[in-house]
């Protein structure tokens, strides 16, 4: 262990130190001006209602700060506040207020009730109040999604806003997949992403600190979205930062939180830790097969022991036992790599060696205010989170700018973002990759009696143990702990604004995202497994992309007598470039760091190899909006948006997405007024087209290429010059043209109760058409990618609400939404193709009509075969045997129709489960006594099934892996007829075929976080008004899943037409699990 | 801001908003991002230097093409997985959850999930060496008209020649596997079109190779080792004829090409499968994969990929991956009897009885070709030392030994530097069609056609060849061949008499037929020839299919033949599936099927009883 120590050690004390150091240097420099530049005075009054009564649960806050304080009971409140401060008085149910403090020691408020359509929300390129949109449009609770210790915002959207799920692994750093309302296409599903004005296509989100964000609003359907046409399909998600501070001189805020991470759950809860354990089920395995078992590494079946050492080198063993095991060695002999001497375990847990607990830090400090003319909001931002696994760490650092100034009639500005990311470690940890050599799949299931280390202290490993081929998986770890992905970004944009009149108002703004990504990793020699390598390489890579858009609107708003006219126009351009530059080369003569370059001196050249590639995209854009209120009562939106695209035909590159809303707000109507039970009620209905034409560029025509490895051939007979070779990469398809997303939704908001329950309900159906994909072409056509066509067709069926209660003391937002996918047309002949991702035991999933995407697929396992009679008596089965998988036979009669033939085979298979939920749920909770407060949230998913494919290790025992804890005791004995697993039986290789035995339950509720806060009273001598808490994130979950955890990444797969991960949902091929963290925080401001 | 009047601000945002509109919203903002980046299109190839790149990637199907494609180890040169296992000459070996594709191959469960899997790799690399072959063949007819001077009379005529040679060795491919396929020329567009009958195949893979022997050149342009010339084609085209049973053709097209001198057997066995670069493409090659290693490529992708499973495990020096190593019933098909015949043909219910690890030191003599075919425990491993028992991975599963043809020999340098296990990659070529396999041909045809004289004397011909040399010490300063054979030391030979004193591991003999009394005698004799020379090549199932013994040659291996039973030595064969009249044929790949579809109904049509 101590060598797991001094590696971590070692990391936490490479490069960042300095950087980690400033950080904190600066907080605290900061911290301790921070009482001398105050000039606080103590404010206090009460907070009414119209009819006078006091409102208890009322959030008083210093803008621009998190101080804050809420009322008790009697409505009375007391804060302190720089004598210039705004205060903000916030409940839920009433209009929110502020009021200056002005140099006041008394400030009483009146609030008046209203419902949360008078929110002022940013949607698409211009503010709304929420009584004017039509469309689904969602806000997340920004305060709850920040108390989430993750470096993206992303992560914590699924409880946040109903209709939204994330799928994200406890890697730190890693991707979250967001869908917004189930599935559009077959491939490329994220949302378009728009921060700031500036759209962004990127999953990760890294690049912004979660503590910069104002608000995150969910463009869910057409209606609100098509505004954003091209990239729409699939929802939007708008991200505003914080811009400004209370006006008058700088606030600063710090925000410091520092926690411990480990793993929710350990495949050591699963599996078997101990050596001879495991050797009864192997010795059980040849018993049931009638064959010997085998001596070579236990001896005596009947009298089992752990040998001295499962392997060395033939020249050092000295002494052997009767059963040929190595008694004693000469360890002089040991030489690595080549001579190893491998003592046995009497149990390795494997899962300790590499998981375990992990520091996690987030420092913040910013600097907001303004004046009249001008705002500015400057942040600094350290986050570092080690993985709970060994040698993985993420660290950030970001800086971000924001101001605006006004002239005049002028306003312009800028808000930009620089950030800087690390991650140290293996493939596998941070982008949800499913290899299964990586520390998460099937290497951290190697047998018990493999070594951690070798006689001599080197990483040890299984050879010499039959059949195992798993690497050591805490050597795979220590191999990349530096491999290195480095992320710089740029991203914001600079704006000018006009206000020509009063009404008329001109914008522009240029929006950026500079991208450069590097990758530095390095391969170890893996002498001591028995499939040995003894060549190291080196790989790096580095990618660069600029990004520009340019978006010109002149909006022209009018209030009349009894309504208001909002109209918007507006052109857009887009584009971006791309390239990517990979080097390797192997058999490097020096494997120090400081040698891991890409240099024929350093290696092998004739194992030097350098390739590049690139991409260009362009997009043109022209749109318009119409908003039309008339008495507060009647809404109606018209959006018309025309799209010009680089990746389609030219014949068709321009779509025109038009979109419809209707708003009633029926509660305004004379009949309802009064009304003391619906205070408020809206309508909505909305109708729309959004566009997607998210393909690789460059796809309208046929594309040639080739490789060494795949085109290029030794036609000489030289053994080692090729000649080159070209084919047809892919078949280009000048008729591309928009893939369209046909949306309506219906929703309500209501408010009930005087505010007092707020109910948010859409019901919505999106249709899918000329589904931009690849569909698979006959192999008399050849390996060349199929052309990308228009042809699918997919429905998302479902319904999505939120109700809020606040009480005074207390509040609940309960979140939940339904979806159904339904694959209505693939290519108009072919009824079903099959997922990306290949498994060792094939291919689990399938996109059928009919069906969601990516439907679990396979034989419908009805049980195991009781005797021989059972096994006379039904379908012929290949492999057939008391005590194995029996099969359903389903199919098929002579026309194909599903009635039993007598044999299972191929036809058999049918549909067996589904990855997607039913029904996923979230429950905001919060609580304030006095100074207290508490929050909870909870994330649950009902009704998705999960495809455990590590059941082929830890159940079949594919490659001699580890087994779970109960396989012996659970197997199908002639007495155990209705037994968890099949019978043990070393020749069996039937039972482990794909079907329903894989498929579970995969539903879970989870406590995702918990804290606790206190705030310093404001006459505190130390830090007044701070707030200090504790939190715990994913402290319990409650769930049916045996495998490690239900909360499953979408594994990264990519096709020829793009990421088709959606296709392989909720195989759980070894994830990353989720992190339970506590932690403790403070915020304070000065 | 004062000093600036509003009205040039307000016009100037006006204009300023114009430009933009009318600079980005001209066509060429977005025509100029809509090129593919850093590939080739067809313009750039419609010259010499694209037909000849398209003629190579042709080639390069010959093996499993770009390993990234995944597309299984079906598609290896040597077809191990549809000739060999299947054969009986070897078994899959590794451990049972390896690859478990090919454990329903071996079982005969052919219709399973994962056969069809496997089934679909091959299926696909075969009809992509048909699609570039006919790639190649337009592109030619496009260059030649539109600049008729790029290319000579000969060298066109050479390259049409070739490329419609390798269509024909792929649908070959395929027919042998399916029988009935569709079949393509350059200029069929439709590619769902139904399968032929598998005797309409014959007269359409016969047709190809006549107007190929009419186009190519008696010797290979351009002297490259790897192409195909006339004579080539014209060896293929025999073996066409003995897959259709159209003997006497076979016996006149097989005996033109033995006329023509151009092809000759090795002088020595282990020139035969070789990875010396000096030995490679010999007198006894017609047609090969030509793999290369350091050649620059990442993975040692070229490195015949199709093999790289096949090297015994950890601790040998290739550490993995235990796959194809030779059956008990191979291993005994090799003993000889005292006249130095095969105990097969003498013995016939006693030969194969024999279940313990035919180990050095078992003194039963034996053909020399069994220790240049199958890595025995203590025989030396060509150059490579001692083979042990212990590199097997999982011996209840996979047997004693492992494949010793495709193994390169250390001294030879041919092993890649590179890639995953780059010590299981090697230049080593592999043989698609070799000489011997010819004149077996022309034997299996003499016989059929009465002709036992002729039979005779080139089975003859190929044991003389056979009893030139077997293994020798090959002992070198970092093996460990001297420490168990002390008479070794120092010697280095590889190949050696095989009476060589110093051979103490086992007893070779090998001696001609006196005569062939009947024909079925002649038929058995060359058939058995046939496995022992062509054993663990890919040939042994297809050859059972084409002499009409698989089901009783495969249930015997199976159930007990020659006083032996596969499944009391494997397992796992006990659960094998008998063979049927359905095994004529390998089903074809269900979701090929599943495309071929028109209007809803498969244009492909399933083989009977699949």
């Amino acid at each position: 262990m101590e060598r797991i120590l001094v590696g971590k050690h070692s990391l936490l004390n490479s490069s960042p130190r300095w950087l980690r150091a400033a950080a904190m240097g600066l907080l605290f420099a900061v911290a301790f001006a921070g009482t001398a530049l105050g000039q606080d005075v103590p404010v206090s009054g009460t907070v009414t209602n119209a009819a006078g009564a006091p409102i208890a649960g009322v959030t008083v806050r210093v803008q621009g700060t998190d101080i804050r304080t809420n009322t008790d009971a009697n409505g009375n409140y007391r804060i302190t506040a720089p004598a210039s401060a705004t205060l903000t008085f916030a409940h839920v149910g009433s209009k929110p207020f502020t009021a200056g403090v002005g140099g006041r020691s008394r400030v009483d408020v009146t609030m008046t009730n209203v419902t949360y359509l008078e929110e002022v929300v940013v949607t698409a390129y211009t503010e709304q109040r929420r009584a004017d949109i039509t469309g689904a449009v969602s806000s997340a609770n920004v305060d709850e999604a920040k108390k989430q210790t993750q470096a993206s915002v992303l992560k914590a959207l699924d409880v946040a806003v109903p209709g939204v799920t994330v799928q994200t692994s406890g890697s730190p750093g890693s991707r979250s997949t967001v869908r917004i309302r189930g599935i559009s296409s077959f491939q490329n599903n994220d949302p378009l992403y728009v921060v700031d004005g500036t759209a962004v296509s990127d999953s990760y989100i890294n690049f912004l600190n979660p503590e910069d964000i104002a608000s995150i609003q969910v463009l869910k359907d057409a209606s609100a979205a098509s505004i954003y046409g091209s990239r729409a399909s699939n929802g939007v998600v708008v991200i505003e930062t914080i811009k400004n501070g209370p006006v008058g001189p700088p606030r600063a805020t710090i925000r410091a939180r520092t926690g411990v991470a480990t793993p929710t759950k350990g495949y050591d809860d699963i599996l078997l830790t101990s050596s001879l354990d495991y050797f009864q089920v192997l010795k059980q395995r040849y018993i049931n097969a009638g064959q010997a078992v085998p001596t070579g590494v236990y001896g005596d079946p009947n009298n089992p022991s752990i040998p001295n050492y499962y392997y060395a080198t033939p020249s050092s063993i000295l002494t052997k036992d009767a059963f040929g095991r190595i008694v004693t060695v000469d360890a002089s002999k040991y030489s690595y790599p080549n001579a190893l001497i491998e003592p046995a375990s009497a149990g390795t847990n494997w899962w300790k060696t590499v998981f375990g607990s992990a520091p996690v830090s987030d420092y913040n400090l910013d600097v907001r205010g303004g004046g009249e003319a001008n705002a500015y909001a400057v942040s600094f931002n350290y986050f570092d989170q080690q993985g709970t696994a060994a040698y993985n760490d993420y660290r950030r650092g970001s800086v971000r700018v924001n101001t605006s100034f006004n002239r005049s009639k002028f306003n312009f500005g800028e808000n930009i973002a620089l950030s800087v990311a690390r991650h140290y470690g293996g493939t596998g940890t941070f982008d949800d990759a499913s290899g299964e050599n990586g520390v998460l799949g099937k290497d951290i299931l190697i047998q018990p009696i493999v070594s951690v280390y070798d006689v001599a202290g080197n990483f040890g490993g299984g050879k010499g143990v039959p059949g195992v081929n798993s690497s050591n998986p805490l050597k795979n770890a220590f191999d990349a702990k530096d491999n290195i992905n480095k992320d710089n970004q740029v991203f914001g944009n600079v704006f000018a604004g006009l206000d020509i009149t009063p009404a008329f108002s001109l914008k522009s703004r240029l929006g950026f995202n500079l991208q450069q990504n590097s990758f530095a990793g390095y391969s170890a020699i893996t002498p001591q497994n028995n499939e040995a390598s003894f060549s190291n390489s080196v790989f790096e890579n580095n990618y660069q992309s600029t990004g520009w858009g340019w978006s010109n609107t002149a909006r022209y708003l009018k209030t009349i007598s009894k309504g208001s006219l909002d109209l918007l126009v507006g052109q857009e351009a887009s584009a971006g470039t791309n390239r990517f530059l990979q080097g390797s080369i192997a058999n490097l003569l020096n494997t120090g760091l400081d040698s891991r370059y890409v240099q024929d001196a350093l290696g092998d050249p004739t194992t030097k190899n350098v390739f590049s590639f690139g991409g260009k995209n362009a997009l043109m854009s022209f749109f318009g909006k119409a908003g039309l209120n008339y008495a507060d009562k009647y809404v109606a939106s018209f959006t018309l948006r025309k799209d010009g695209s680089s990746n389609l035909g030219p014949e068709h590159r321009w779509g025109t997405f038009p979109a419809v809303g209707l708003g009633w707000r029926i509660s305004n109507e004379s009949f309802l007024s009064n009304n003391r039970i619906l205070s408020d009620v809206m309508l909505r209905y909305g109708w729309g087209i959004t566009g997607n034409q998210n393909i690789p560029s460059g796809r309208i025509v046929s594309q040639f290429g080739g490789g060494r490895g795949d085109t290029f051939y030794d036609i000489t007979g030289s053994t080692s010059s090729i000649q080159p070779g070209f084919r047809q990469a892919s078949i280009g398809n000048p008729d591309l043209k928009w893939e369209s997303n046909k949306s309506t939704n219906v929703g309500t908001d209501l408010s009930l109760f005087e505010g007092a329950l707020n109910v948010v309900l859409d019901v919505y159906k999106r249709t899918t058409d000329n589904l931009l994909f690849d569909p698979r072409t006959p192999a008399t056509a050849g390996i060349a990618a199929p052309p990308i066509v228009n042809i699918g067709k997919m429905q998302n069926k479902g319904f999505d609400f939120s109700v809020g209660h606040q009480a005074s003391w207390w509040n609940a937002t309960f979140n939940g939404s339904h979806y159904k996918n339904t694959i209505l047309t693939i290519d108009g002949v072919q009824t079903f193709f099959y997922g990306p991702g290949g498994t060792r035991i094939g291919n689990p999933t399938i996109n059928q009509l009919g069906q969601p995407i990516g439907a679990f697929f396979g034989f419908i396992a009805d049980g195991f075969f009781r005797d021989a009679a059972d096994v006379a008596a039904h379908a012929t089965q290949d492999g057939a045997a008391p005590g194995r998988m029996k099969f359903r036979d389903v199919c098929c009669g002579p026309k194909g129709e599903m009635v039993p033939d007598g044999k299972i085979d191929n036809s058999d298979r049918t549909i067996i489960g589904s990855p997607h939920p039913k029904f996923t749920a979230g429950l905001d909770l919060g609580a304030h006594r006095g100074n207290w407060d508490a929050s909870a949230t909870i994330f649950g998913t009902y009704g998705n099934k999960i495809f455990e494919n590590q059941m082929d290790f830890y159940v079949f025992q594919d490659f001699s892996s580890n087994v779970r804890k109960d396989l012996l005791a659970n197997s199908w004995t002639p007495t155990n007829l209705n037994a968890k697993y099949p019978r043990l039986d070393i020749t069996d290789s039937f039972s482990g075929a794909i079907s329903s035995y894989y498929v579970k339950d995969g539903s879970y509720t989870r406590l995702r976080n918990m804290q606790v806060g206190y705030t310093l009273p404001s006459g505190a001598r130390y830090l007044p008004g701070a707030r200090v808490y504790v939190q715990g994130e994913n402290l319990f979950t409650k769930t049916n899943y045996d495998g490690l955890d239900p909360a499953i990444p979408a594994g990264n797969n990519t096709g020829a037409a793009g990421d088709v991960r959606d296709q392989f949902l909720g195989v759980d091929v070894g994830v990353y699990p989720t992190n339970r963290i506590f932690s403790i925080g403070i915020v304070t401001s000065f | 801001m004062t000093t600036v009047s509003k009205k040039p601000l307000l016009r100037g945002a006006a204009v300023l908003i114009l430009a933009i509109a009318f600079l980005y919203g001209c066509k060429d903002f977005l025509s100029n991002a809509a090129a593919p980046q850093g590939t080739l299109n067809q313009t750039t190839l419609a010259n010499r230097a694209g037909v000849e790149g398209s003629l190579i990637a042709a080639y390069r199907t010959l093996d499993c093409t770009d390993q990234t494609e995944n597309f299984g180890w079906g598609c290896a040169a040597s077809n191990w997985v549809w000739g060999s296992v299947p054969g009986g000459d070897s078994y899959k070996g590794s451990d049972i959850g390896d690859q478990p594709n090919i454990n329903d191959i071996e079982g005969y469960h052919w219709g399973s999930p994962l056969a069809s899997d496997y089934l679909n790799g091959k299926w696909i690399i075969v009809y992509e060496g048909v699609v570039r072959a006919n790639s190649t063949l337009r592109l030619l007819k496009q260059v030649l008209a539109s600049s008729p001077s790029e290319f000579s009379s000969a060298d066109a005529k050479a390259i049409a020649g070739e490329a419609i040679f390798l269509r024909a060795h792929y649908h070959f491919e395929a027919w042998r596997m399916w029988g009935n396929i569709p079949y393509y020329r350059e200029d069929e567009t439709d590619f769902r079109k139904a399968n032929e009958d598998s005797s309409a195949v014959a007269v359409d893979l016969l047709k190809d190779l006549d107007s190929a022997i009419k186009l190519l050149p008696a010797t290979p342009r351009n002297g490259d080792k790897g192409r195909a010339s006339l004579w080539t084609a014209k060896a293929y085209k025999g073996r066409v004829q003995l897959y259709d049973h159209q003997y006497a053709n076979a016996v006149t097209t097989f005996k033109a090409v033995v006329a023509s001198n151009t092809y000759g057997l090795e002088t020595s066995f282990d020139q035969v499968w070789t990875a010396f670069k000096s030995k490679m493409d010999g007198p006894e090659t017609i047609f090969a994969f030509q793999a290369s290693s350091k050649d620059g490529e990442p993975n040692a992708g070229n490195a015949n990929w199709g093999e790289r499973l096949n090297f015994p495990y950890s601790p040998s020096h290739f550490a993995c991956c235990g796959f194809n190593p030779p059956s008990q019933n191979l291993v005994n098909a090799f003993r000889v009897d005292a006249s130095g015949l095969p105990l097969s043909l003498s013995a016939p219910t006693t030969w194969n009885a024999s279940d313990s690890d035919f180990k050095a030191g078992n003194l039963t003599p034996v053909d020399p070709r069994l220790d240049w075919t199958v890595a025995r425990k203590f025989v030396p491993y060509k150059d490579w030392g001692l083979y042990d028992t212990t590199f097997v991975r999982d011996p209840a599963n996979g047997g004693p030994y492992s494949p010793k043809k495709t193994i390169h020999e250390k001294a030879s340098g041919a092993e890649a530097t590179v890639g995953w296990q780059p010590q299981q990659q090697s230049s080593l070529h592999i043989h698609i069609y070799r000489y011997a396999d010819l004149l077996l041909g022309l034997a299996e045809a003499e016989v059929e056609t009465g002709d036992l004289a002729g039979a005779l004397a080139i089975v003859n011909q190929i044991r003389a060849r056979a009893g030139v040399t077997a293994q020798g010490c090959a002992a070198a300063a970092d093996n460990n061949v001297a420490a168990t054979y002390p008479q070794c030391a120092g010697d280095a030979r590889l190949a050696v008499p095989i009476n060589d004193p110093k051979i103490t591991w086992a007893v070779y003999r090998i001696n001609p037929y006196p005569s062939f009394p009947s024909q079925a005698y002649a038929r058995a004799a060359v058939q058995t020839e046939r496995r022992l020379e062509l054993a663990a090549e890919g040939q042994r199932f297809f050859d059972l299919r084409r002499w009409g013994t698989v089901a009783a040659e495969i249930n015997g291996f199976i159930t007990g033949i020659g006083g032996g039973a596969e499944k009391n030595r494997r397992g796992f064969l006990a659960g094998a599936e008998a063979i049927t009249a359905r095994h004529r044929w390998y089903p074809i790949p269900a979701i090929q099927i599943s495309l071929s579809q028109v209007a809803g109904q498969a244009s492909l049509k399933q083989n009977a009883g699949w």
